[in-house]
């Protein structure tokens, strides 16, 4: 019963402000709802960046801790190569295999199409196969190089690096059944928290070993040896190219989330005073309007 | 001197695969938890072939199947 008396009240009232607003001027009434939403979208927008580069903060540590674990992987099993001065093999007429290591998600900067440009740029001309370790680069890498693309993985780097998963995916390269002169292991080399460079690790193949300069210093009784060696060397790249990438595209997006939300901090200041100052017109011209028909009605 | 493992087919890295998780299954719960998640992994990966995409796999069962496939190969 309440209500239904109260309906026509109600919408007699709104009936009044619309006619009073609308009157005066319906421009800056319209610009002021609009101003009000998209002041709320950029709000919501600038909460998730700030939600998003928290994440990745406290992830970066951990990244970080993890990429420096990593290195000693890498740069002992290269100990090897580097004590037998090993050099790789230049064969002619022989495939590179080139293993791209980037991850599946985005919203961090330039970290994946870095890589990308790398492997246009530089390998343009050159016979090379590739092997692609997350969506992103595959789905840039699909437009220009498809052609040469052998295998692609997925959903690796949605957390830290794993060894494990470095070993998985050095077994599925070594399965691969194309001849390589050797195989050259792309990643995001972390120079500082802001600055990435595309880097190489040279992962040399058996024969390269063998016809190493100072290989003689190794006492090698058989040279099954050697394989494993091989085969655990690109696990250990692997794992350090990973874990590398990993802490470059965490630092990244943390760069970029924190850029989104100055930016979104920005946007917000100006439409508040847009918001604010029309709002001050609205008024003032409503007062305006009030005083003149007081003072005209004063004088009849 | 050929090694047991590298008969079964298995590679390398699938033999230290093998002993790292029997290692971690050893330990006792509260530190094998946290070396659990360091054994995991869950890669997906496809074939590709003249450009295209092929099917997408699990890289564990993939490689599983591999090292079978190898271990049956030569005494066939």
């Amino acid at each position: 019963m309440l209500s239904r008396a109260a309906r026509p009240a109600l919408r007699a009232g709104g009936a009044a402000v619309s006619s009073r607003v609308a009157a005066p001027s319906t421009a800056t009434f319209a610009t002021l709802r609009e101003i009000e939403g998209r002041l709320k979208s950029i709000r919501n927008i600038e909460k998730i960046t700030k939600t998003m580069k928290i994440v990745a903060s406290t992830k970066l540590t951990r990244a970080q801790k993890s990429m420096r674990d990593s290195r000693t992987y890498g740069q002992s099993s290269n100990e090897v190569y580097e004590s037998a001065e090993t050099k790789p093999i230049e064969a002619e007429g022989k495939k590179k295999l080139v293993v791209v290591c980037s991850s599946d998600k985005g919203l961090c900067g330039g970290i994946h199409s870095g890589l990308s440009r790398f492997i246009r740029r530089t390998k343009a001309e050159e016979n090379i196969d590739l092997v692609i370790i997350g969506e992103k680069c595959k789905q840039q890498l699909q437009r220009s190089n498809a052609e040469s693309i052998v295998l692609s993985f997925a959903g690796a780097g949605k957390d830290i690096p794993t060894f494990a998963e470095a070993q998985a995916v050095a077994d599925q390269i070594v399965q691969l059944s194309g001849d390589y002169s050797g195989i050259e292991i792309i990643y995001n080399k972390f120079i500082n928290a802001t600055s990435y460079e595309p880097t190489i690790i040279e992962a040399f193949s058996k024969e390269a070993l063998l016809e190493s300069p100072n290989f003689s210093a190794f006492e090698v009784d058989d040279e099954a040896v050697l394989g494993n060696l091989r085969e655990y060397a690109l696990a250990n790249s692997l794992f350090w190219a990973l874990s590398e990438g990993h802490a470059c595209e965490i630092s990244a997006r943390r760069n970029a989330m924190d850029n989104a939300s100055k930016n979104a901090g920005e946007m917000i200041g100006k439409y508040q005073i847009l918001y604010n100052r029309t709002r001050q017109a609205a008024i003032t011209g409503e007062l305006v309007e009030i005083i003149t028909g007081a003072i005209a009605s004063e004088d009849m | 001197m050929t090694f047991a493992w590298k008969a079964a087919g298995i590679t390398y890295n699938r033999y230290l695969a093998v002993a790292s998780r029997v290692v971690r299954r050893s330990l006792k719960d509260e530190k094998r938890l946290q070396a659990d998640r360091r054994g995991e992994q869950d890669l997906r990966f496809a074939k590709w072939q003249n450009g295209k995409q092929g099917e997408v796999k699990n890289v564990g069962e993939a490689n599983a199947a591999a090292m079978v496939q190898a271990a049956n190969a030569p005494a066939s």
